[in-house]
């Protein structure tokens, strides 16, 4: 996040190297402090944000005023700037300063370990993405904060949320003059998906649901009216979440359910939303009893998730009442991660696992424990099954989990000792309009007293510090006893939370889809015969 | 004969801790115990020593079956009366100068002795002892005792100097047991020596909170340290150079008994080929074979697994369990780094036979 700000810095420093001798003239021979700095920094910002909301027209009079002042001013800088020699011994100081915070705040950030540095860490993810912000559909702005904040976790979920956010994206989109729909409306994609990136990166699902939403875009004639060509994308994304995703799954679950039979026990890891269909399935269309073992895993819990769906489905009819399907149907057992190697595994008939994906060599890339479990699974000869929908088949070849993989924020790990939620975390985008709402306030009260003298500004610091004191104990007060909470400036600590892991084949025995079942090693003949269609 | 008052107002408060779990962790086990046994020798009259045998029998079974789980107990107890048939045992062949002598301790383990008949208990009988010489036993079994609790306090030395030798540069470890201070050791020292990173798994959710002290202790220390979820094992371990578990007792066939979460680990540690060093202390080293491995595990607190504020899945959920030890195989060990020396497992039942007296493996 603070990348976002030296980002923004970063953009304001001509500026501001700018405004510095004005400053100086004004204020004597007196050399800038780093109080008085921060304070011009504030000021531009101010000018910057008045002269935006100017643009969309929302400011009242005042604040208008102050921005128009401030462009002025900067003019009159930009004019003593000119005047003044360009190798300033100040200026040159003042860039020192700003590329030495530039790196400290980058080591700080830096917190992987050497193994996984060549992963893309969320602040960097974040750092990326907002210089086009203002051209992204709300739609996928919410969107975004629900990945971020794991609201929308599973290829599936994410997958569809995605394609119903295009259509509402595609509906509203208007073609710029001069330009045609087929050509413009891939590139206003592009930049949506650039932010949504920013969020977490795109799992391969989506990767080829956007590729293929790209290919239809393009496949349309010039010569159909923009109405005509919205209309038709907006029914092909409807029939690809249809076909692709409900009728798949319908299709994997009546050929999984004939694992799934009277009185056996089976094992699941974490969510998968078409596994939890299937147990529903299994227990409310064909009535079967059997037992089914949850393996939990933090941070997510994504288990609870599965847990908390399965008790809110019902069976029964409304004479005897209605009835979850986990207290006659299926009966669960819930365990974490680390207790598997005990008894558990004993007499499990069947594991079922998810997918995020299946690469072209048969190894299968999905939540991190996937691996661990398929592995004692196949030492005590239990079949491991996945479903899987071909969407998710990717010709990626890979071999092992440090590779490719993705980071998740490691906070999530330092936190939360005694609650057994799901992180949950502070959305960037509230942060950044809190921060901004309180630089807009504070800079109203610095522009109170554009006619400062010493002693205001002297009172000024005092608020300041007053301010951020309280703010510090606004801090402690969120944040209770963490173990770790310091770990980011702890050298030589670091923690790593990824992801996903990558399962050998020889650990699967069986691949569902909905082209039919398939041994792991078949993944690249669906993938040939996938693309011949 | 049966344990007079005396003797039992002793025992009684450390039964008490034992059974309210006030002692944590092995070693400290050990160490009061053996002080315990101490205090029982110099308290309690015999003149027969065999009599004082049958004492400490009887408070063996006692301390047991005050945490019948933790092995330590009975190894420690063992330990002392292995010592004690020593001292039975120079005594004897100092006192008789005859020949018979070397008849009256039979080679047990020997192929010769196999159809002689044993006549200990006749032994017993014959050595009527003089009150000095029972006393002079008394203060050398004290005196062996006293080295006992030295060597249990200063296991860690004899572990920390075989470090250097298995380490090598930019090497990456993986700890499972982030509550073994034993390990913990062992890396610091290692440190002196060897730049390394250590990967800690955070064994949520009955370790946690050592994890991450653990871990700092480790930064501390100037070493790249990782924390890495439960889940995330088989992920790295194709990056792992070695896996250094630590250990709460070790069973004669060369398995042991260690944190849930741990037998994950290892057996992922054995799928990847990775070499699994466990460090653990002779007085850790136990002449029981576990036979039946559901007895030994012990299991805690359900609520740390599935919390019971979430009374809407507590309700539909049939069984949580949270196992506090996971068995080890030994198959999935490649080494056991004691303060005797480094052994493979297949070899710890000669350590303990070198340690314990075959007579009391079962005390009852």
């Amino acid at each position: 996040m603070s990348a976002v700000a030296e980002k923004a810095d970063t953009k304001d420093q001509p500026v501001k190297q700018v405004k510095k001798p004005e400053a100086s003239s004004a204020e004597g021979t007196k050399k800038l402090s780093g109080k008085e700095l921060k304070e011009l920094k504030k000021l531009e910002k101010a000018a910057k944000r008045a002269a935006s909301k100017e643009a969309s027209g929302i400011t009242p009079e005042e604040q208008k005023q102050i921005a128009e002042q401030k462009k002025q001013k900067a003019k009159e800088a930009a004019a003593a700037a000119a005047a003044a020699a360009q190798a300033h011994a100040t200026n040159t100081n003042l860039k020192k300063q700003l590329n030495q915070t530039l790196i400290k705040d980058k080591a700080a950030q830096k917190k992987i370990p050497a193994l996984f540095s060549h992963l893309e860490t969320r602040e960097q993810r974040n750092a990326s993405s907002p210089s086009i912000s203002h051209i992204v559909h709300p739609e996928i702005l919410t969107l975004t904060l629900k990945y971020s904040t794991y609201k929308i976790v599973g290829s599936m979920p994410r997958l569809t949320a995605m394609m119903k956010a295009f259509k509402i994206v595609i509906r509203d989109y208007e073609t710029p003059a001069n330009t045609t729909l087929t050509r413009n409306l891939t590139g206003h994609l592009s930049h949506q998906i650039e932010y949504l990136k920013s969020a977490r990166p795109l799992s391969i699902s989506m990767g080829n649901a956007i590729r293929w939403l790209k290919q239809e875009i393009s496949v349309i004639s010039i010569d159909t009216s923009d109405e005509m060509a919205k209309e038709i994308l907006c029914e092909k994304i409807n029939d690809f979440i249809r076909e692709k995703i409900e009728l798949s799954d319908q299709l994997i679950i009546q050929y999984a359910s004939k694992h799934i039979t009277e009185g056996s026990t089976i094992l699941t890891f974490g969510h998968s939303q078409v596994l939890e269909e299937l147990f529903k399935y299994c227990a409310r269309e064909q009535g079967k009893k059997f037992n089914l073992i949850i393996v939990d895993s933090r941070p997510l819990f994504e288990g609870k998730k599965l847990l908390h769906n399965l008790i809110d489905t019902t069976i029964g009819d409304d004479t005897y009442g209605q009835v979850p399907i986990t207290k006659d149907h299926i009966r669960v057992q819930y365990t974490l991660v680390y207790s598997l190697s005990s008894t558990i595994l004993e007499d499990v008939d069947c594991i079922f696992v998810g997918a995020a994906a299946m690469l072209s060599n048969g190894r299968l890339y999905s939540r991190v424990g996937t691996g661990l479990i398929a592995m004692m699974a196949h030492s005590r000869n239990i079949p491991v099954l996945t479903c899987c929908e071909s969407i998710k088949f990717s010709d990626k070849v890979q071999l092992d989990s440090v590779t490719t993989n993705e980071l998740a924020d490691s906070d999530d790990l330092a936190q939360d000792q005694d609650l057994k939620k799901p992180p949950q975390k502070k959305s960037f985008a509230l942060e950044q309009f809190l921060k901004a709402k309180k630089e807009a306030a504070s800079d109203e009260t610095n522009n109170n007293n554009s006619t400062n003298t010493n002693k205001n500004k002297q009172q000024q610091q005092k608020q300041k510090q007053q301010q951020q004191q309280k703010d510090e104990e606004n801090k402690a007060d969120e944040e209770p006893d963490v173990p770790l909470k310091d770990w980011r400036t702890t050298p030589n600590l670091n923690i790593l939370n990824i992801m996903y892991d990558l399962t050998p084949p020889e650990y699967i025995n069986k691949v569902v889809t909905e082209l039919g079942a398939l041994p792991p090693s078949s993944v690249p003949v669906i993938l040939r015969e996938y693309k011949n269609t | 004969m049966s344990v007079t008052p005396e003797i039992l107002s002793l025992v009684d408060p450390t039964v008490a801790q034992l059974k309210r779990r006030q002692i944590e962790g092995t070693k400290d086990i050990a160490l009061s115990i053996s002080q315990l046994l101490m205090r029982v020798i110099s308290t309690a009259r015999w003149t027969n020593p065999y009599d004082l045998i049958k004492i400490i029998r009887k408070v063996g079974t006692i301390l047991i079956s005050a945490q019948p789980k933790e092995v330590v107990v009975g190894n420690v107890v063992r330990r002392v009366l292995a010592l004690i048939r020593d001292e039975i045992e120079t005594e004897a062949t100092s006192s008789s100068t005859t020949a018979s002598a070397s008849k009256d301790t039979p080679m047990m383990s020997s192929m010769f002795s196999l159809l002689s008949t044993n006549n200990n208990d006749s032994n017993s009988e014959i050595h009527h002892q003089s009150k000095k010489q029972s006393s002079d036993l008394r203060s050398i079994i004290i005196q062996g005792i006293r080295d006992l609790i030295d060597e249990i306090s200063n296991v860690n030395e004899g572990i920390e100097s075989m470090s250097v030798d298995l380490i090598h540069d930019n090497e990456i470890l993986l700890t499972p047991t982030p509550s073994s201070s034993t390990v913990l050791q062992f890396l610091i020292k290692a440190r002196a020596k060897r730049k390394f990173t250590v990967l800690v798994t955070e064994n949520y959710p009955n370790d946690i909170a050592r994890a991450r002290k653990f871990v700092k202790t480790l930064a501390e220390n100037k070493i790249e340290t990782v924390l890495i979820p439960d889940s995330a094992t088989f992920a790295v371990m194709s990056r792992v150079g070695k896996v250094i578990i630590g250990s709460n007792s070790v069973f004669a066939n060369g398995g042991c008994l260690t944190n849930s979460g741990v037998a994950n680990v290892v057996e992922c540690a054995k799928e990847h080929k990775t070499p699994v060093f466990a460090v653990a202390g002779l007085y850790k080293l136990s002449p029981l074979y576990p036979f039946n491995r559901e007895d030994l595990i012990e299991v805690g607190n359900s609520g740390k697994v599935l919390n019971y504020d979430d009374h809407k899945l507590i309700d539909n959920v049939e069984v949580i369990t949270n196992p506090l030890y996971d068995y080890v195989p030994p198959e999935h060990i490649d080494i056991y780094l004691t303060n005797v020396g480094g052994f493979a497992p297949s070899f710890i039942y000669r350590i303990v036979l070198d340690n314990y007296k075959t007579e009391d493996t079962n005390l009852e």
